[in-house]
């Protein structure tokens, strides 16, 4: 009977720690001061099996696999459309609140329409130059899942 | 007994064949994930390296490549550039020896698909470069072309993917 948990319990952890999450480490300042560089955390590849991705999830993006992802907060969902003026995010022309933004930013650019299975994604860190930080729209394909341990 | 352990020496015979053949006559995307692999291994490079190792080290990535190969490297903030032959990336690679405290690449994920006709593949990978004294890496989602030319698959094009647009 021992042996039959022990086996349960191992399969389990196999189950929930090679599977269901992914252990990840920040690597870059985009999404400062929310996370930090060389930063550890978990992502949950089950978090949108009921539902799909909601505004203000920071979530993991695959690149070419998942040994090397991007970690980027959704502002902009399906159908919107999100511009950047004076540093304010604009969602169908309303200014956008995030309380996770603790500095100030100067970034613009030109209103974009988000197609039926595109978020628009950027990080928190916005006090870095527009042009050095990645942002933009990101297909529903290649959301991995949501950063576990959120703040 | 005996037949038993002849049917077992048998198997173990077959096995070792089987696995000679591939290791002989890889498919065609081990090939090129092998290939991909010492790709990585020859653009790592140490600092300080003498005139003549750089020389070396850029002759032997060149070779990795065909002689009309094209480069398109656009990385937002970091890099934007187009290669054209052997002869820029042999150059290229040489300037980044001389002026780099050296380099680490790694492709971390390698997702690699092969023509029906077997004679030309596309990988779209991720690449990881870290700059010698940098301490963060350089994280790139690329797509690579191969074709099969003289039994060797070599990369006929190169091109960034914009993960995000």
């Amino acid at each position: 009977m021992t042996l039959v948990r022990i086996v349960v319990w191992v399969v389990a952890c196999v189950i929930v720690f090679k599977v269901v999450l992914l252990r990840v480490e920040v690597d870059g300042i985009s999404m400062l001061p929310t996370y930090k560089n060389h930063s550890k955390n978990w992502i949950n590849r089950l978090a949108y099996f009921r539902h799909e991705p909601r505004r203000g999830d920071v979530v993991a993006i695959r690149l070419a696999g998942i040994h090397a992802m991007l970690l980027k907060r959704i502002i902009g969902l399906p159908g919107e459309t999100v511009a950047f003026a004076d540093g304010r995010v604009l969602i169908n022309g309303k200014i956008l609140n995030e309380p996770y933004e603790k500095f100030p930013c100067d970034w613009d650019r030109a209103p974009v329409k988000l197609g039926d299975t595109q978020y628009f994604v950027v990080g928190d860190n916005r006090t870095m130059p527009q042009q050095d930080h990645t942002f933009g729209e990101c297909e529903r394909n290649r959301i991995i899942g949501k950063v576990l341990l959120s703040r | 007994m005996k037949i038993i352990l002849r049917l077992a020496l048998l198997a173990a015979v077959i096995a070792a064949g089987v696995w000679l053949w591939t290791i002989l006559f890889p498919s065609p995307e081990k090939a090129v994930r092998r290939q991909l692999s010492e790709l990585a291994r020859d653009a790592s490079f140490s600092g300080n390296q003498s005139s003549l190792a750089v020389i070396a080290g850029a002759q032997r990535l060149a070779n990795f490549f065909s002689t009309n190969v094209e480069v398109n490297l656009d990385v937002p903030g970091r890099i934007q550039h187009t290669l054209t032959g052997r002869d820029e990336i042999m150059q290229a690679d040489a300037g980044a020896r001389a002026s780099l405290d050296g380099l680490k690449v790694e492709f971390p994920d390698v997702n690699v698909t092969v023509a029906p006709d077997k004679q030309s593949a596309t990988a779209d990978l991720t690449v990881k470069a870290q700059a010698g004294g940098d301490r963060d890496s350089i994280w790139q989602e690329m797509k690579f072309t191969l074709q099969k030319t003289g039994g060797k698959w070599l990369i006929t094009r190169v091109e960034t993917v914009r993960t995000l647009t």
